[in-house]
């Protein structure tokens, strides 16, 4: 059987290797860095983000993108990138140089991105499969809508201890993900280059991370007033109470 | 120093297909020995540190100047050459294993078959010339060029970057970094140039370029200091150009 398969998997295979690749830059990469900037305003206020998030459900052709950029290059990058995870053998007990740990580091972000990404999916975009309100009654009142999803089936602390651990899964392997992309194309070939742009992309992933920490603080602590600008329902308790 | 002894723990294994033993040797010291020099003072004293007589132990070697390779082997969890591995220069007791990547054919020598049929898939040769003259005069190669091609010349397929290859296993296709580091240095050659877009095709099947997972450990433990990540660096750019080319010019 798995003979069957290996057929136009081996005929294709440089080919299919390059697109796994370039997948994780363009579109995923470019994606997430969308992503980060969209939850991103939320750190500058609930209007902020309501409105940019309105404007993404307002895009025409928004299911066909989606679909076509987003979680079609995904699943692909998902499915192909566990075949390549499964032929590692890491031995960085034995070899335990700076690359080597990264090698090992990009395959373990690897998983734990694959697993928050579903986690992130259910949560968020499919929760309504799963009994919760669809994330289209919110409209559009999304920051608010958003705050929930935070306290929906766990605490806010674990949902949070969640997002960071996937958000710095997801950087760090895109960025040492742009790193191997550079080598595996050509664009970097001696070592000096490849230190210069390790060192960027380390400046890059901790510029993500910071940015995506702010999104989850915000998100975190900001009140939402959601329908009617009304103040939130525990303001309200407690100027009452007082 | 009379009463100082030189201790040795060798990863054994009797036959191809039997389990792997540990054998503790001692013997006594002398002053500028090597791991083979030592080797072959235990071959004419083949009894272990529980004083039993024993096979010898088995291993290859031939040059004793780190030129040839034959003697690759894990000295104190480093794969190296043990010729260059000098006893004074190591902590012991010294342990010596076999190459894991390759298949053992008795105690400390493997059987190094993979490298080579890899140097022939991907054509690691300067073809000679045919019935007429494939160039006119010397080649003209500038000293720079040269100084860098003669490092990748040095080569002498040990097989210790294959050994701490996380993507280079028995499980796997890929080729390994050596035979890249050949092509890189064929793929320069003015002769050697006709090769060229065969030598790129053989790296972009199955096992080839693209199963490296950029670990970077062989340009670490290369014992000639070959620039293995440059070369792969280069023909990840080659190899994008010849697909590019396959793809839109073909």
């Amino acid at each position: 059987m798995a003979e069957a398969v290996a057929g136009p998997l081996d005929q294709h295979h440089f080919a299919i290797r390059r697109l796994h690749s370039l997948m994780g830059i363009v579109p995923i990469g470019a994606f997430l860095f969308n992503h980060l900037l969209t939850n991103s305003t939320a750190f500058l206020g609930e209007k902020n983000f309501d409105d940019h998030v309105l404007w993404i459900h307002h895009m025409p052709w928004l299911l066909a993108i989606e679909v076509c950029f987003i979680f079609v290059p995904i699943a692909f990058h998902a499915v192909y990138g566990v075949v390549i995870a499964l032929q590692a053998r890491s031995n960085v007990s034995r070899y335990g140089y700076g690359d080597n740990w990264r090698y090992m580091l990009q395959r373990v972000t690897a998983w734990i991105t694959l697993v928050f990404i579903v986690v992130h999916l259910v949560h968020f975009r499919f929760a309504h499969w799963f009994g919760a309100e669809s994330y289209a009654a919110a409209h559009p009142y999304f920051l608010a809508f958003t705050q929930q999803g935070f306290t929906m089936w766990l605490p806010m602390s674990a949902w949070m201890v969640i997002y960071v651990i996937g958000l710095a899964a997801a950087v760090f392997h895109l960025c040492n993900g742009l790193v191997t992309f550079c080598i595996t194309w050509g664009v970097v070939i001696g070592d000096d280059s490849r230190k210069r742009l390790s060192l960027a992309a380390a400046a890059l992933g901790l510029l993500l991370m910071a940015w995506g920490l702010i999104s989850l603080y915000a998100l975190g602590t900001m009140e939402a007033r959601g329908p009617g600008g009304a103040e939130p329902a525990h303001v309200a308790q407690h100027e009452h109470l007082s | 120093m009379a009463d100082a002894q030189i201790r040795f723990r060798i990863k054994r294994q009797d036959k191809p297909d039997a389990a792997p033993y540990w054998d503790d040797f001692v013997m006594p010291y002398a002053p500028g020995h090597n791991v083979v020099s030592a080797l072959m003072y235990l071959r004419e004293h083949p009894v272990n540190a529980r004083g039993r007589g024993v096979e010898p132990v088995v291993w290859e070697s031939n040059c004793m100047e780190e030129v040839c390779g034959a003697c690759a082997m894990i000295v104190n969890g480093t794969p190296r050459q043990a010729c260059a591995a000098l006893i004074d220069q190591l902590t012991q007791p010294i342990t010596l294993e076999p190459l894991s990547k390759f298949p053992v054919v008795r105690d400390l020598l493997v059987e190094r078959e993979r490298m080579f049929a890899a140097l022939k898939q991907v054509k690691a040769w300067v073809p000679l010339d045919g019935s007429q003259d494939i160039h006119e005069g010397a080649p003209r190669i500038s000293p720079v060029d040269q100084s860098l091609r003669y490092l990748f010349s040095r080569c002498m397929t040990c097989g210790c970057c294959m050994e701490v290859c996380p993507q280079f296993h028995e499980d796997s296709r890929f080729i390994g970094p050596a035979p890249l580091g050949q092509v890189a240095l064929h793929n320069q050659h003015p002769t050697s140039t006709y090769f060229r877009s065969e030598r790129l095709q053989a790296l972009m099947e199955p096992g080839g370029i693209a199963d490296c997972g950029n670990a970077q450990n062989c340009v670490k433990v290369c014992p000639k200091d070959i620039p293995l990540t440059q070369a792969i660096g280069e023909l990840g750019r080659q190899t994008t150009v010849q697909w590019l080319k396959d793809l839109f010019v073909r």
